[in-house]
């Protein structure tokens, strides 16, 4: 039984200029121990599914219209706010993007980690701290009996991520979501969190959301990936495949134009960037939300007009789009 | 500004080289800052003299603040009388102590209610936001119409009794509608922290994360508030007194000390013109300390 159920989850911003359908008909499922990796650029809707799992987003002006979360067997949108409150940090627990503001300046880590121990398990005093020193000491923070005392606001941004990551896992969570938890730091120190997140992953069985914009990062972690755009999901299938033979017109371009640094002729060129911007999700279009940035939907093609229904191409390899890569192949193959 | 001294950073200043780094808390750093307010030094001096003195004279002053001695009545100032005595002969040295205790003692006690009720409503509205908070600013809108004095004086009247509880009850009862808004600004400002999301994000209650999280965020606003309020408590209170509507006699504020001092002024001026000094020494180191505080105590608004 897989451990995380999303379906047709829809979740829209009810604004003044509108309502803004920052997620529409997403569904995936993460099964326990492994790694989902959504990617997508700015704006596509994946923080905003992931707050709709942990049912972090201010109701009003967000709310989940349809769709279904079932974490463990339960459904979590029904959920009440106090029942959630046990769920959060206890079960599904989250690591947020920026370090340097996600820790309280005015109270020590050591009363950030046992706050937590000792809302979801009851854990005090003494016992509290020799555990909070465990948990720094396991993500990676020497001396970790001393530094319970100080404040944030001596660490590094690395060391603030590696302190939220403890907190994150003081309650051994099943599911872990991480969004886009690098990207507020430097590259050396990027790839040293990554690690760390796969390494608590495996240790605990523990299963993860990867959030980010960064195909490097996904590659890296991530065993199954979803690629988000305007809201939906438009390709999922797992990491190898998905990098071998992306499907999807929009994968391809997000693949392309990621650097390439051993190429010495690629170096003197641009980078390859994709053309347009994502649709206003306010007034989405009705057909495939990629046509118009699309190289393939040609004029008077009907995908522009037609829903593009998610298709399983290939056994797990998911695909929204009228031109997918090896169909495109197959119909060169037959004109020439 | 002239030669104002360079800010030293913070676990800079006095450290030598091996030392461990002592940390240096936003208190001690607005201390720090504070000391170098010497106007704010002086007046924050002055007023613990003042309060100092009230709480000291009558323990240690040879006359009873009571006893009516009409040989000495509307003696100046002399080495056994400092301020002189009244039209009872009563000694106006320790009589003024006496009345400081009052008029302190009300100030603060007002202070403090106008401090918790404006708290408890600001940051529940703030915290809670949406729909309660649109009903409790309006609430408070309509309120924020009600004249602070007149209301007081008939607040006073509804109570019927005038004593110590009576008149903070009656000078905090119209005058938390700012400290309100206020600490609801902070909070709302304070609830978009990223620190905060990650609070609800690991499941803490509501209550935790807004006595945790939040409201030990606003304590130097709140502190800063404290002296912003404290004047004009203080001259309500002397005014009602003046007016006659505040602390019965034997017992007397500053207010109505004043208001004794009334008849006599001519003749006596310094009847009334110690507790008029007393009171406005007072309110304006008062309001040098509450400069002060925000200057060190957020320092960024102070900056050019």
């Amino acid at each position: 039984m897989p451990l995380l159920e999303v379906n047709d989850l829809r979740t829209h911003f009810f604004t003044g200029d509108g309502v803004v359908r920052a997620v529409d008909g997403v569904s995936f499922t993460v099964e326990p121990g492994r790694t989902l990796g959504i990617v997508g650029e700015s704006g596509c809707g994946k923080s905003v599914t992931a707050l709709s799992i942990m049912r972090l987003l201010p109701e009003p002006p967000a709310r989940i219209v349809t769709g279904s979360i079932r974490f463990d067997g339960r459904e979590l949108t029904t959920l009440s706010e106090r029942e959630l409150e046990d769920v959060r940090g206890r079960q599904i627990a989250m690591i947020f993007q920026d370090p340097m503001t996600a820790l309280n300046p005015t109270l020590t880590i050591g009363t950030q980690i046992t706050e937590v121990l000792e809302r979801h398990l009851g854990i005090e005093g003494e016992a509290a701290r020799r555990r909070a020193a465990e948990l720094l000491d396991e993500v990676g923070i020497s001396r970790a009996r001393e530094r319970l005392d100080d404040y944030p606001h001596r660490f590094s941004g690395g060391m603030r991520q590696r302190v939220m990551i403890a907190i994150a896992i003081a309650c051994e969570p099943g599911l872990l979501i991480a969004d886009e938890p690098t990207t507020a730091l430097d590259v050396t120190v990027q790839a040293q969190v990554l690690d760390l997140l796969d390494d608590l992953r495996r240790e605990r069985g523990m299963a993860m959301i990867l959030i980010t914009h960064n195909m490097g990062v996904v590659a890296e972690s991530a065993e199954e990936v979803a690629v988000m755009y305007a809201g939906q999901i438009v390709e999922q299938a797992p990491a190898l495949e998905l990098f071998a033979r992306p499907e999807h017109p929009y994968t391809e371009a997000l693949l392309a134009a990621l650097p390439d640094l051993d190429d010495k002729r690629a170096r003197e060129r641009r980078l390859e960037a994709i053309p347009g911007r994502p649709p206003d999700l306010i007034d989405p279009p009705v057909g495939c939300r990629f046509a118009a940035r699309c190289p393939y939907a040609g004029c008077g093609d009907s995908c522009a007009q037609a829903p593009q229904p998610l298709r399983e191409l290939r056994p797990t390899h998911w695909v929204r789009s009228a031109h997918p890569a090896s169909k495109r192949a197959a119909e060169e193959a037959l004109s020439a | 500004m002239s030669a104002a001294p360079l800010p030293i950073p913070a676990g800079v200043s006095g450290v030598s080289a091996g030392a461990p780094i002592r940390q240096s808390s936003l208190w001690q750093d607005a201390w720090r800052r504070y000391l170098r307010n010497r106007g704010a030094v002086l007046a924050g001096g002055i007023f613990l003299l003042i309060v100092g003195y009230c709480i000291i004279a009558p323990i240690v002053s040879p006359h009873d603040p009571n006893r009516v001695h009409f040989p000495d009545a509307y003696q100046g100032p002399s080495w056994s009388h400092p301020f002189g005595t009244d039209q009872f002969g009563r000694d106006l040295f320790t009589r003024t102590a006496l009345g400081g205790r009052i008029s302190i003692g009300i100030g603060f006690g007002a202070t403090l209610a106008i401090l918790a009720i404006g708290v408890v409503y600001g940051a529940v509205s703030g915290f809670v936001g949406g729909k309660l908070d649109n009903a409790m600013m309006r609430f408070l809108d309509a309120l924020y119409g009600l004249p602070y004095l007149p209301f007081a004086i008939l607040a006073l009247a509804i109570i019927g009794t005038v004593n110590f509880w009576t008149m903070v009850v009656a000078l905090s009862i119209a005058s938390w509608f700012i400290t309100a808004r206020v600490v609801r600004g902070q909070i709302l400002t304070l609830k978009e922290n990223d620190y905060v999301r990650a609070a609800h994000a690991v499941g803490l209650r509501s209550y935790a994360i807004l006595s945790r999280h939040l409201l030990p965020n606003t304590l130097g606003i709140l502190v800063i508030t404290i002296f912003l309020e404290l004047p004009g408590v203080i001259l309500g209170e002397a005014f009602l007194s003046f007016l006659g509507l505040g602390i019965n006699p034997p017992d007397a504020s500053w207010g109505s000390m004043a208001q004794d001092g009334r008849d006599a002024y001519r003749a006596h001026p310094h009847l009334i013109v110690i507790p008029s000094l007393a009171i406005a020494t007072l309110v304006l180191c008062a309001n040098f300390v509450a400069d002060g505080l925000r200057d060190a105590l957020d320092p960024r608004t102070r900056e050019t």
